[in-house]
């Protein structure tokens, strides 16, 4: 069964069909909002949250765009509203962060330089979610920039801009402490566009 | 501008859902789905209520409560017209004097061929003069 037909099931209320998209999903959601927002915690809490949404309100689904597409919009939606709410909030060290969570957090792969990672989350995390959830879309996520623009319902060029401001602020932020990032001096800064 | 993808981003560490994820899920999902219903029929008898007093309102309004159009004509006695200016109107002013009827009769009484019949055409006496 294919994931339109999937959707067509669990507008009908079908629990089966729901549970299906919750294991295709359930890992690249967490991922993508773990990205966002740096804390396990809350990738998994937003990520439950995605798929109460996607159950719920399954009659808004149009089948012109794909459902990954429909699903990371809803994410993407729910990560900006808990960025902004972390704005208003008192900030909070990434160092604090990870003492907090990591004890609970399920890696994909396990991670090869802990100091690095957590200097290029700092990056990430000092950028706007104007700008954060583009770059995220697409240098982590591999979506298009046409396939972004349509998920966060912006222009093309408005999704192109904020993507490379994205990345020249990232950029300038890991050579402000060249030192901090060793993968620098090997020259893998940038990859082959794929989009 | 030539758009280049970050490379260093993929080394960011990736994580995966908890191993109890959909359990978590489905388990949220029923509870979610009592609320709704919970909520739904809060809102249904919200909406019954707030009708049945609608209702109440109306039907109190209809018999319960004076009408203006009744008034007209409900305090008249017998032999008054309906035509009469003003009457069970507030439109009038009650003047109330004492009247003497016997020396009134007494000085009619001395013109000749004058025939004064006193009768009394209610129970209740009224006095007063409406002008």
């Amino acid at each position: 069964m294919d994931e339109q037909e999937l959707m067509k099931k669990i507008e009908e209320g079908d629990e089966m069909a729901f549970a299906q998209i919750v294991r295709l999903y359930k890992s690249r959601i967490v991922n993508f909002l773990y990205q966002l927002t740096s804390n396990y915690e809350k990738a998994v809490e937003l990520a439950q949250e995605t798929f109460m949404r996607v159950y719920f309100k399954a009659k808004r689904y149009r089948p012109i765009a794909p459902v990954s597409s429909w699903i990371y919009t809803i994410a993407s939606n729910l990560a900006k509203t808990e960025m902004k709410k972390n704005q208003r909030m008192k900030t909070v060290s990434i160092d604090d962060e990870y003492s907090r969570a990591s004890s609970q957090i399920y890696y994909e792969d396990n991670p090869e330089d802990m100091e690095t990672i957590k200097n290029l989350r700092k990056a990430l995390n000092s950028l706007h979610s104007r700008y954060r959830i583009p770059v995220v879309l697409k240098d982590i996520e591999g979506f298009s920039q046409e396939e972004i623009a349509e998920m966060l319902n912006k222009p093309i060029g408005t999704i192109k801009a904020r993507i490379s401001r994205g990345r020249a602020y990232l950029k300038k932020e890991i050579e402000k402490n060249p030192e901090d990032f060793d993968f620098l001096s090997k020259g893998e800064e940038y990859g082959d566009e794929r989009a | 501008m030539e758009m280049k993808e970050l490379n260093y981003l993929k080394k960011l560490e990736k994580v995966k859902a908890p191993p109890d994820f959909d359990q978590r899920v489905m388990a949220q999902l029923s509870l979610r789905k009592r609320s709704e219903i919970r909520a739904r029929r809060l809102r249904l008898s919200f909406a019954g209520a707030f009708g049945a007093l609608a209702v109440l309102v109306i039907v109190a309004g209809l018999f319960f409560l004076p009408q203006k159009g009744d008034l007209r004509y409900s305090g008249l006695e017998k032999g008054f017209s309906p035509e009469f200016s003003g009457y069970g109107q507030q439109n009038y002013i009650p003047i109330t004097e004492s009247m003497e009827y016997a020396g009134e009769v007494r000085s009619k009484a001395k013109q000749p061929n004058t025939i004064y019949i006193l009768e009394q055409v209610s129970d209740t006496t009224d006095t007063r003069i409406k002008y």
